[in-house]
């Protein structure tokens, strides 16, 4: 077997081996909340703290996976540096099972200044957790600039951003998912290497005891989480330009107004993580601003040119709804869904009522769960599934997908609901006087196993073509 | 029989009985014990500790208030009856010493007898002093409403989308999509643009110069908040520094609340007397974050920690009243 296919497989096998264990974790804290496991609640932390980070990390390295694989149709990336990014990936997860197993870890996902030195969990596990990070975003990074060294061997750097389209040119043609692709990883050294500083800063605060700014640790965090999440998503889109024509037998190429709408974003995507900001009242009031101006523009490219360019490649297109391209489909409509709810919250009138209440993980659940996850899952199908040509079960499929739907949007709607109705984020339990979160959460958990159902049909579907494509 | 148990409580720690002494321990048990425990007011997280000096032997509550994670893992009786009964939460360990301990039996055997006695010792329920969300705030309705009626239209247009394919054509009008795309631009445009035209003036920042009817400086640490006059600005101050124990605002006052933190980031998020989020702001260590409020509701605010600062995150909370 070829080294690229394997290296592809290897992380379809990943992803499907931590996602069941993460939703799991997802359950398990929605248990505890709806006072279902509340002798457990000691772990609730600890769990909130690896299933985010895994789940933000999971996505990226997945995301990324398939924007390699995709991209290897037109330049020449490095297997070797995609299977060292397997093995960084694994180090990094495993030193991640020991900070929070073993030592409790419980800063969160984004790891706040200064948590990780105040809690009640011991030195090594904080230590061990920066060394996992450190491990994590230096092989990531390395990754990364290996797969824009290879758009770089073979475009410039303005054909590669389709500057050419914008002066009115046509050649040289240049696939859209190499423009997107660009775009996302020139944007993810950017994040990475926001991610290396505050690293930097925490390891010399921990040895020269000089004590770091919090909000620009603050700035530097929410720089790089922002991004990370955001580019997962732009790289699974640049993937569905590719594979797209694959099922409606229409091409969809770059022209001016795909290489304006990507270059707009690339522009704007850099600035939109100020929103994360907007409770720091002690920030710069024109930043909170240029927070909101950015999220709402960024919405323009993606609706307009995006999601409506792959509409009208699908309208009364002959297309076969296999599991493969409904995924992807339906992925465009969570992203599309998710992205209103993030909109909304990126209002700063909005975002003093709903900033860290349960708002926040109900939208970026709904472009992660309903969206990125759903595209990704739905290439790696359709990638299975062209290696092992195995006969397609339309029906069992269709119930996977309705499975994915009610499950998901019903897990979601409890998120929604409980935000609006004041219910913090980061909760292990309710006060008295919000009740109604618990109620919420008591049905979220009825949702969410019917997403579970759900995804254990995907992966016996998808095991069994990811099985064969291995032994071939 | 319980006015003479007071007294011998009160005899025994009689240097705690200075009003300075007890305004320190009101200090402490809002640091320490709000966030779980009312005396008179009904259980919160934990049980309502109105008369516990009575029902409890001393040196139990004093082991129990500086250990109780140690008794716990000891499997003391009566700690696991508690522990089962307040839906197994742990009480936390919060660090407190002996003669801080102390100092909290005093103060709630003070406040006890100073609280109207109920008839029976079984825990009142939750009082109005942590009112039920009763309906959504202004601003949660519209923005939930505006992102039902968006989402379904998405919805409705991936649906037609995806119906069309049963009716396939080679392929499409590029011309009249093209059209299409130039109107969807323009009005998704007018909307964002007017949207945010029409928003931003409604920030939280405070831009005016108005002074404050009231000024109230808020420390947070892990895992209380400090109301006082004076800034408190480092761990350090709060012995020497006045606070408030007790906040009441009069209705119709302009607040300027000054949040930092001591420790971690944590956040003031307040509650309005409905329990839907009124305002909120982060608390930062080495900044201050001005939060304006112009209060013309009366009524309970609760205030919970909006941002995860640690394992006890959930239980830090104050509150004041505006009457």
């Amino acid at each position: 077997m070829d080294l690229a296919k394997r290296n592809t497989l290897n992380w379809i096998g990943l992803t499907f081996t931590l996602f069941p264990a993460l939703v799991l974790m997802g359950m398990f804290m929605r248990a505890i909340q709806a006072e279902r496991l509340s002798s457990a609640q000691g772990w609730f932390y600890p769990i909130m703290t690896l299933h985010g980070i895994g789940m933000a990390g999971l996505w990226w390295v997945a995301a990324l996976a398939c924007a390699s694989r995709v991209l290897a149709k037109y330049t020449n990336p490095s297997e070797k540096i995609s299977r060292f990014a397997i093995y960084g990936t694994v180090m990094g997860v495993l030193l991640l099972f020991a900070c929070v197993f073993l030592g409790r870890f419980a800063a969160g996902w984004y790891f706040l200044y200064p948590l990780p030195f105040k809690g009640n969990w011991p030195a090594w596990s904080s230590i061990t957790f920066l060394l996992s990070l450190t491990v994590l975003g230096s092989t990531w990074l390395v990754w990364t600039l290996d797969l824009l060294l290879s758009i770089a061997r073979k475009y410039s750097l303005s054909e590669a951003l389709g500057w050419h389209y914008i002066r009115g040119k046509t050649s040289p043609e240049v696939p859209p998912v190499v423009l997107i692709t660009t775009v996302s990883l020139i944007a993810g050294v950017a994040c990475l290497l926001s991610g290396v500083i505050v690293l930097v800063l925490y390891f010399y605060e921990l040895l020269a005891h000089v004590n770091n700014d919090a909000l620009l640790m603050k700035n530097l965090t929410f720089f790089f989480g922002h991004l990370l999440v955001n580019l997962s998503l732009y790289l699974a889109v640049g993937v569905i330009y590719d594979v797209f024509p694959h099922y409606t037998g229409r091409p969809w190429k770059s022209n001016k107004v795909v290489a304006i709408a990507w270059n707009a974003v690339l522009a704007i995507v850099i600035f939109a993580y100020f929103h994360h900001l907007y409770m720091d009242f002690a920030q710069p009031t024109s930043f909170q601003y240029i927070g909101q101006i950015a999220s709402y523009m960024s919405s323009i490219p993606s609706a307009v040119v995006t999601v409506f360019g792959a509409m009208a490649l699908v309208y009364r297109a002959p297309v076969k709804w296999n599991l493969g391209f409904s995924l992807l489909f339906l992925g465009m409509l969570g992203w599309g869904i998710g992205g209103i709810g993030a909109v909304i919250d990126s209002t700063i009138a909005v975002n003093s009522k709903f900033h860290n209440t349960l708002w926040v993980p109900a939208h970026f659940h709904t472009y992660m769960i309903e969206g990125l996850v759903l595209m990704v899952l739905g290439y790696f199908y359709h990638y299975c599934q062209e290696k092992a040509q195995i006969t397609e079960n339309l029906k069992l499929q269709k119930i996977t997908i309705a499975l994915f739907l009610i499950g998901g949007y019903g897990f979601l709607l409890m998120f929604y609901l409980s935000g609006a109705r004041s219910v913090p984020r980061r909760f292990a339990l309710y006060p008295s006087e919000l009740s109604h979160g618990v109620f919420y959460s008591q049905i979220s958990l009825f949702f969410i196993s019917l997403f579970l159902l759900g995804l254990i049909l995907y992966l016996v579907e998808t095991g069994r073509r990811w099985k064969k494509a291995y032994a071939r | 029989m319980r006015v003479l148990i007071i007294i011998l409580i009160a005899l025994s720690y009689a240097k705690s009985w200075s009003q300075e002494s007890m305004e320190g321990a009101a200090q402490l048990f809002q640091q320490r014990c709000t966030a779980c425990h009312t005396v008179g007011e009904g259980d919160r997280t934990g049980p309502d500790l109105l008369n516990v000096t009575q029902h409890r032997e001393e040196g139990w509550l004093i082991r129990w208030i500086m250990g109780p994670d140690k008794m716990l893992a000891e499997k003391d009786p009566l700690a696991m009856e508690l522990f089962k009964k307040y839906k197994m939460v742990p009480m936390p360990n919060m660090g407190v010493t002996e003669a801080q301990a102390k100092l909290l039996i005093a103060y709630i055997a003070q406040k006890s007898s100073a609280e109207p006695q109920v008839e029976s010792s079984v825990s009142k329920p939750a009082s109005s002093s942590a009112p039920t969300s009763e309906w959504l705030g202004t601003t949660q309705f519209l923005a939930f409403i505006i992102f039902l009626i968006l989402s379904l239209i998405v919805t409705y247009s991936f649906w037609r989308v995806a119906r069309s394919t049963g009716d396939p054509v080679p392929i499409i009008d590029m011309k009249a999509a093209y059209a299409l795309r130039k109107k969807l631009f323009l009005g998704a445009s007018l909307v964002v643009g007017g949207t945010m035209m029409a928003t931003l003036p409604f920030t939280p920042y405070p831009v005016d110069l108005r002074t404050p009817d009231q000024l109230i400086y808020v420390a947070a640490n892990q895992f209380s908040f400090t109301y006082s006059s004076e800034p408190i600005t480092s761990v350090e101050d709060m012995g020497s520094i006045p606070t408030i124990g007790s906040l009441e605002i009069p209705q119709g006052a302009l607040v300027e609340f000054r949040v930092t933190s001591l420790d971690v980031t944590h956040a003031f998020a307040i509650f309005d007397p409905h329990g839907s989020v009124l305002a909120q702001t982060q608390a930062m260590p080495g900044y201050v974050n001005r939060l304006r409020v112009k209060f013309t509701e009366p009524g309970h605010y609760n205030v919970l920690c909006f941002e995860y600062c640690g394992v006890a995150h959930h239980l830090m909370r104050t509150a004041f009243v505006v009457k």
